[in-house]
């Protein structure tokens, strides 16, 4: 599989598909770096494991190089998905990018808790069936119980915040300059424990329905707040009541920006009477 | 018991207004700030009121179809049902978030939104755990 | 200097009896942010408003925090009087004491009157954050464009260069005239179609105010009232327009019965207009002669009433009695609808002449009997409750009109909304010929299916309507609002923040949003003339770029602190 990719970006080298490959190597000391090979001898060093987010990496190098300059980048399903979310929302030009996708194995999926290890444009190895997020048991753990029990579990995760901002700076979607986090009038700053409520919910309710399901926020976080829970849930929703999921359509952009006419609700989280909206639910 | 409701000012303020007029009796324990349009109301402040120790927050707005603005409260009423579903998760109960469009345009209708809803946030537990 | 001047009103003891205004005025002394508090008798009164206004002169607020009544009386003349004064709009808050605290918890004086302290310190912790939007003034280009060369478009063109101004008249086919082309009289004058045409015609060829674009497809709007930007490609090649008002007359198109009655596979059975073709080749003899109404119509797909199609049966049943009075002539209807003086004699004529109407139910339709073409149709009579069989040799079905398929596509461009069919929506009925889009006028067909003559009227009301706007040299951007009562401003985004995400552009439901690219980086612009300031843009802004000044975020945040006591419980 390493090999079989490595040809592919000699490939793109030599036939000038792209000036740029970024993709991590194994540099000095064996130590694993993202890096950007622009010749097809470099390739030889290139690595694929372990999962390393380079979408955001890659809006940057796009940003900073010159005009027309085009990047190739190594990507993961998630890694994809955040590529496509970034170019929906302006901030990576299509026609400069391409993608190289590689499939995660089952056991990677697993650790993850991800639904969709593999990405749209598959380059290289064998796509493997997502997990299903909401049934694996530490999530159920996390979202059972009713309401109070649920409250104060939640409430003792999220009280474990430290403010460190590692959730938003590892998200590969966030790119608000200024964020609204670091804004007064949203969640108090200078204060530790953070003031937990509007901070965690409001960076979750901003990323609602650009998540990709990454869970780079998770991993980045020191006091090990299990954030993706609060994800899965809204990502479940809007693929019950709309059908859609982030990262995959670059065409269609999130459901919740459109009226019902366009965007119909499935009519599962949205009152009845939005019913008799529709042309054929006449009486 | 804490309540904050946004009432849009063509639907539910008209119908505040007429509870008033009718002098329809109603606890005290809320504070109404008066929008432009339900699509005004941001997911945040939302969020912003219930990190503030509300108990409910409720946002009134015009029925679908029926906003001045188009289809401007066609995407409020999906944003708001997007915050339920977190705030479920999260344990504080979507139900402290009251969105009724189109059902608070007359006085007693507005007063019979106001009634309900204070009961069943009464029947609801403490949010004490957020908040200690 | 500056500060909040806070004016408390005893509506003639209607508050006061509640709420205890002298203890609230205490509390607003106390506040550092006010420096002038009174408790007034009414503010109604010009003499308690012109005693406060005096009052606010002397104290140097620049700030005015008014508990009184209803926030649907807008403050009434008290803010006209201090705006009079020159105190900013957005800078006088509106505290509704009486109907949202007094009237309703007379019975718990105590608590009202805390909850009054907190109503007025949530208003002026608000008031600190509120700015007025920029304002802009734009010249208006005395031009009109008019989608549609029908008796609407025409009319309409033929009105406004009367009056003298410049009229684009678009229309998709190659002639004027619309669906008057296609009809052989009109009712319930009984003209010939093509004698009523010939003198909108003549004006259009005559009149050099008039441009006419035939095989017109509109390609984008873009502008607001005033300076709509419109690109055209017509017969003349691709063009570029500019016009201070859009007239939309693009009529509507007759509804096909496939699969009904059997049309299609019969010869003999033909819809309303292709009855038209044959009487406008000439008069045309007929035995038995079976009308249909509401084909596809009032059923559950289409449950409206399209209007024409039972005086058109009336005209051409009557037409065929008159060529041959012994022609036996059924309508078989549901119901006939025929409002107004004017069309009751219509049907009253029909009835005098022979016609014989027979009501059938829509659970029970008529039935076809033949093979190849129609030998009879047996209907049950829903009045006699019988089953009557009709032997004839045409059959005509009136079917409604329906919407055109690029009305969504245009009301897109131009920010409107259609109605649940597709026919474009006026604004209320109250202003039944203007939309949402200020400077975008709706008539004939296009609004609701209308006889030609209607049309004819729409079209010079809405022209008239253009005509007021065309008119006016300049406006303000704040002046532009068809919402009853003042606009309440415009959003603004700040493009130094701004990432470019495109999400309010997707959100915004007048199409007032869009991106602009600067440099590498795409910015969000709002237009001014288009925003009607519902706030959709504000809430989907990711980091809060977009801000509509009259109710800024942080107004909101701070109200919100305030609501209970100022006691944030975290």
């Amino acid at each position: 599989m390493l090999e079989k990719i490595k040809n592919i970006a000699r490939t793109i080298l030599s036939e000038k598909q792209a000036d740029g490959v970024l993709g991590l190597i194994k540099g000095q000391w064996d130590i694993i770096q993202p890096h950007i090979f622009e010749s097809p001898v470099e390739v030889d060093a290139l690595v694929i494991e372990p999962k390393w987010l380079l979408a955001k990496m890659a809006m940057t190098v796009l940003r900073s190089s010159r005009e027309g300059y085009r990047l190739a980048v190594v990507v993961r399903g998630c890694d994809e998905r955040a590529l496509t979310e970034l170019v929906k929302r302006n901030q990576i030009e299509k026609e400069r990018l391409v993608t190289l996708g590689i499939a995660c194995t089952a056991e990677q999926a697993q650790a993850c808790i991800c639904d969709r290890p593999y990405p749209q444009k598959l380059d290289c190895g064998e796509a493997v069936a997502g997990v299903d997020t909401l049934s694996v048991e530490s999530v159920k753990e996390l979202l059972a119980g009713d309401g109070p029990e649920r409250m104060e579990k939640w409430a003792n995760i999220l009280k474990r915040c430290i403010k460190c901002y590692g959730c938003r700076n590892s998200c590969p979607i966030c790119v608000c300059v200024p964020c609204k986090l670091e804004d007064q009038v949203w969640v108090e700053t200078g204060v530790i424990p953070a003031e937990v409520l509007s901070y965690h919910l409001i960076r979750a309710l901003h990323l609602s329905d650009t998540c990709v399901a990454c869970g780079a926020c998770q991993e980045a976080c020191p006091v090990n707040i299990p954030l993706m829970a609060l994800q899965m849930s809204m990502r479940e929703m809007l693929r019950e009541t709309y059908g859609y999921e982030a990262g995959l359509d670059p065409d269609r952009k999130s459901p919740i920006l459109y009226d019902l006419c366009k965007e119909p609700a499935a009519g599962q989280a949205l009152p009845d009477w939005v019913n008799s909206l529709r042309k054929d639910d006449e009486s | 018991m804490k309540i904050l409701i946004f009432a849009c000012k063509w639907c539910g303020l008209i119908g505040a207004d007429g509870a008033g007029k009718k002098r329809i009796q109603l606890p005290t324990q809320f504070r109404v700030i008066p929008v432009e349009c339900a699509a005004l109301v941001e997911p945040d402040a939302v969020i912003r009121a219930f990190a503030s120790g509300m108990t409910g927050v409720a946002v009134l707005g015009c029925h679908l179809g029926g906003c001045r603005f188009n289809h401007a409260n066609h995407a409020a009423i999906k944003r708001l049902e997007l915050l339920k579903t977190l705030l479920d998760a999260t344990g504080i109960g979507g139900k402290r978030l009251l969105i009724s469009f189109g059902t608070a345009h007359e006085d007693h209708q507005y007063a019979e939104v106001v009634k309900t809803f204070f009961d069943e946030l009464e029947a609801m537990p403490s949010t004490a755990a957020w908040i200690s | 200097m500056s500060g909040i001047a806070v004016f408390l009103c005893r509506c003639f003891g209607e508050v006061k009896r509640v709420i205890d205004l002298d203890s609230l005025q205490k509390e607003a002394e106390r506040h550092n942010d006010v420096v002038s508090s009174a408790v007034c008798e009414s503010l109604c009164l010009a003499d308690d408003i012109e005693k406060t206004a005096s009052r606010i002169g002397e104290s140097g607020a620049d700030k005015v925090v008014i508990g009184g009544c209803s926030h649907l009386a807008r403050g009434g003349a008290a803010v006209d009087a201090l705006v009079e004064r020159g105190i900013k709009r957005s800078a006088i808050g509106l505290v509704d004491l009486r109907e949202a605290c007094a009237w309703i918890h007379k019975d718990d004086p105590e608590r009202a009157t805390e909850k009054a302290w907190d109503l007025i310190s949530m208003e002026i912790a608000g008031l600190h954050h509120r700015r007025e939007s920029d304002d802009v003034t734009v010249s208006v280009c005395p031009e009109a464009m008019i989608v549609g060369a029908g008796p609407a478009g025409l009319s309409a063109a033929r009105t406004l260069a009367q009056m003298g101004f410049k009229v684009h008249l678009v229309e998709r086919g190659s002639n004027p005239g619309g669906m008057l082309n296609l009809i052989s009289h009109v009712y319930p004058s009984d003209e010939k179609a093509s004698e009523k045409m010939k003198t909108f015609v003549d004006e259009v060829d005559k009149n050099s105010l008039i441009n006419f674009y035939p095989k017109a497809k509109i390609n984008s709007i873009t502008g607001f009232a005033g300076n709509f930007n419109v690109q055209v490609s017509s017969s003349g090649g691709e063009q570029r327009l500019r016009a201070g008002a859009v007239i939309l007359a693009s009529g509507a198109r007759v509804w096909l019965p496939h699969g009904l009655y059997r049309y299609g596979k019969l010869t003999n059975v033909i819809t309303q207009m292709e009855l038209e073709r044959q009487f406008i080749k000439g008069p045309r003899e007929i035995k038995t002669a079976v009308f249909i109404q509401c084909v596809g119509a009032r059923n559950h797909e289409r449950p409206y009433c399209a209007t024409m199609c039972c005086p058109s049966s009336l005209k051409n049943a009557v037409r065929i009695k008159e060529e041959n009075p012994d022609a036996r002539v059924f309508i078989l209807h549901r119901d006939i609808m025929t409002p107004g003086s004017v069309l009751e004699a219509y049907y009253r004529n029909a009835l005098a002449k022979g016609v014989q109407f027979i009501r059938f139910e829509e659970t029970n339709p008529p039935e076809m009997l033949g093979d190849e073409h129609v030998e009879s149709v047996e209907v049950f009579d829903s009045i006699s409750r019988m089953k009557r069989t009709l032997e004839c040799d045409l059959v005509v079905l009136s079917t409604p009109l329906i919407p055109n398929d690029d009305n969504v596509k245009l009301a897109h461009m131009l920010g409107l909304q259609v109605d649940r069919y597709g026919f474009f929506s006026e604004i209320y009925p109250l202003h039944p010929l203007e939309t949402r889009m200020d400077g975008v006028f709706i008539c004939g067909s296009a609004r609701w299916p209308v006889s030609s003559d209607n049309a004819i009227v729409q079209g010079e009301g809405a022209a008239a309507k253009a005509a007021a706007l065309l008119g006016s040299k300049a406006f303000s951007a704040l002046s532009l609002s068809r919402v009853p009562g003042e606009k309440f401003g415009h959003a603004a985004v700040n493009a130094e923040k701004c990432t470019g995400c495109g999400n309010c552009v997707a959100v915004c439901p007048f199409a007032a949003c869009r991106l602009q690219k600067m440099g590498r980086k795409s910015i969000g612009r709002v237009n001014k003339l288009r925003c009607k300031a519902c706030g959709n843009c504000v809430s989907v802004c990711p980091n809060g770029t977009v801000q509509l000044p009259e109710q800024d975020y942080r107004a909101v945040a701070a109200m919100i602190k305030q609501a209970f006591g100022g006691d944030s419980a975290l």
